[in-house]
């Protein structure tokens, strides 16, 4: 009871600060207590816990820009994470896109010719994910303290299927999931690297494909000593279609009807006028 | 330069669309047939998802037949009874075609129906007209001028019931018979994205004994009231119309048709159809080896759905 009060009173003070000054920083995520040392007892099944020692944010953060426009020149975007930290310590960054309920069908070869023989849903299938660390991860999180950081493959192995299946089976799925979504560029499959200046100061690229799926995007930076998680900052960063795009896409999916009468007399008009000017030439 | 497509959700060259739009147009201008049974195909081997080609072609499909029904109208070569006979068959084809098609896309089984439909047609109409082209180059190497025999003759046609006499083709015939040809062109359209023009011409020609004069008139007349509803039904069931592929299409149409008609006037016929013949057979074969080789990746993705 009383570290929740703690909890409370902590996040209070950060978004206090956070709205009193410069760039804002979100309400830390929890994470595992650091303890007392080393040797720091954390109760198993415990929820994960903030450090509250300091009232001034260890890790300070920002996005390159507030959100991912998808304009009708949008060809995939590259975001910069930059921020300062107390040193020392390291950085982790991950990205994590909106879960969604995802199909994943298997082509299989019927008399020789490849069609789509089976289907497994899985449901809370993140959009994006991609990981981005000053050090090499299993280094950083080696002592097996990561906590709430997960690598892709933790990460997947906690997606629910839609129904049950034989396990083998559900992996091979699984497996066929990740390979499409790292094939369309969604779930990158190496570790981003982030640079660390001067000791305290950080930056990160964090590339998304053109082939990006809508939604609220999460980005948290994580900053570690000793392979413990003693401050995180999460950021929310929508992604969506904006402008000409996003009223055409928005407009097909609510009034497909009207759409559809707009679609037939912008080809009627094009197909007229077109016709003329060939015809005057 | 990328262009991002709203219903498509990707970006890609315009240049490449406007290219595959000009290559269309230019079939259309050299052919008189709509480029669509090329075009679809193609958008596909560049990575628009099925579904969502087809779908937008027929919207190109709308404003390739406008233009032309306007020059064939002016010239009286519509058959309106006719026309309006086959839009019946049509109209019942297309939106059957296009519940099919939405559960065939539920079933997760439209892309490989697509294929397997254009390999099908492809390379049956590319062999035809190889063998057709080659036979008459063959002859008039032989002697040169020989005149073309009568190619239709009525057997079927004089059976079914409910007659009707179509004046300007100069046809006595069963209303069945049309309304048949233009539900199996319907649901062609709705399928492939097609106009069908490549074979409710023939069908046109062969099987009802039309005159050729008011053929592509009445095909033209047809196509577009088909096109439009297969666009309207797409866009209400699957909302996978494009309008921004359509558009990027039909101008590239605009380009590619004049030079076409002009190509057209120069080659001789024979070459023509030999040299398009080649042309469908390579989209019908490239098709083929996509059906047949080992994907690199055998799974695939359906439709996200998001969480409540």
């Amino acid at each position: 009871m009383r570290r929740l009060m703690m909890i409370l009173a902590a996040s209070f003070a950060l978004a206090a600060t956070a709205s009193a000054q410069g760039p804002r920083i979100d309400a830390p995520t929890p994470a595992p207590l650091p303890g007392t040392g080393l040797g720091g007892s954390t109760v198993p099944g415990a929820p994960p816990s903030v450090p509250i020692e300091s009232e001034t944010p260890e890790l300070i953060v920002d996005l390159s820009r507030a959100r991912v426009s998808i304009t009708s020149a949008f060809h995939g975007e590259s975001i910069l994470m930059f921020g300062m930290f107390d040193p020392p310590g390291e950085i982790v960054v991950v990205v994590a896109g909106p879960p969604a309920r995802e199909t994943v069908m298997r082509k299989e070869r019927v008399l020789g010719l490849w069609l789509n023989t089976g289907r497994q849903a899985f449901l809370d299938v993140p959009a994006y994910y991609a990981i981005a660390a000053s050090q090499p991860l299993q280094r950083l999180l080696a002592r097996g303290a990561g906590g709430e950081i997960l690598s892709l493959e933790d990460r997947l192995s906690t997606i629910r299927p839609d129904g049950s299946r034989d396990p083998a089976e559900l992996a091979k799925f699984r497996n066929g999931l990740v390979e499409v979504k790292r094939d369309e560029g969604l779930y990158p499959a190496a570790i981003g690297q982030v640079t660390v200046q001067a000791g305290r100061l950080f930056r990160v690229d964090l590339p998304f494909p053109s082939r990006l799926p809508e939604g609220v995007y999460d980005v948290r930076a994580y900053l570690l000593r000793d392979g413990r998680i003693v401050a995180a900052v999460s950021r929310p960063l929508p992604v969506g279609k904006v402008g000409f795009s996003a009223q055409l896409a928005g407009w097909a999916s609510h009034d497909g009807a009207l759409y559809g009468l707009g679609a037939i007399f912008m080809a009627l008009l094009a197909g007229w006028l077109g016709g003329a000017l060939v015809r005057r030439l | 330069m990328e262009i991002y497509l709203p219903i498509a959700e990707l970006s890609i060259n315009v240049f490449v669309l406007l290219g595959l739009g000009a290559a269309a147009g230019l079939l259309a201008g050299m052919f008189g047939v709509g480029g669509g049974f090329l075009a679809t195909p193609l958008l596909i081997f560049v990575g628009i998802p099925p579904a969502v080609a087809v779908a937008s072609q027929a919207n190109q499909v709308i404003a390739n037949s406008v233009s032309s029904l306007q020059v064939q109208l002016r010239r009286g070569n519509v058959d309106l009874r006719m026309g309006a006979v086959l839009l019946l068959g049509g109209m019942i084809g297309s939106t059957a075609g296009v519940a099919l098609f939405t559960y065939l896309k539920n079933i997760g089984q439209i892309d490989f129906v697509i294929a397997v439909l254009y390999v099908v047609m492809l390379s049956t109409i590319g062999l035809l007209m190889l063998t057709e082209s080659l036979r008459t180059y063959i002859k008039r190497r032989r002697n040169p001028g020989a005149p073309r025999g009568k190619l239709h003759t009525h057997y079927l046609v004089h059976r079914l019931p409910l007659k009707l006499r179509f004046y300007k083709s100069k046809l006595y015939i069963s209303a069945l018979l049309p309304v048949g040809v233009g539900f199996v062109i319907g649901i062609l359209s709705a399928i492939l994205g097609v106009g069908g023009g490549f074979v409710l011409v023939p069908a046109m020609i062969y099987l009802l004994g039309m005159p050729t004069t008011v053929v592509i008139g009445t095909s033209n007349f047809q196509i577009l009231f088909v096109a439009a509803n297969v666009t309207f039904l797409q866009a209400v069931t699957n909302g996978t119309v494009d309008v921004v592929l359509a558009l990027l299409l039909i101008l590239g149409g605009v380009v590619g048709a004049p030079i076409g008609s002009r190509l057209a006037a120069k080659l001789p016929g024979v070459v023509l159809r030999g040299l398009m013949s080649v042309l469908i057979l390579a989209v019908a074969a490239q098709l083929l080896v996509e059906l047949l080789r080992t994907p690199s990746l055998p799974f695939s993705l359906g439709a996200r759905e998001a969480l409540q």
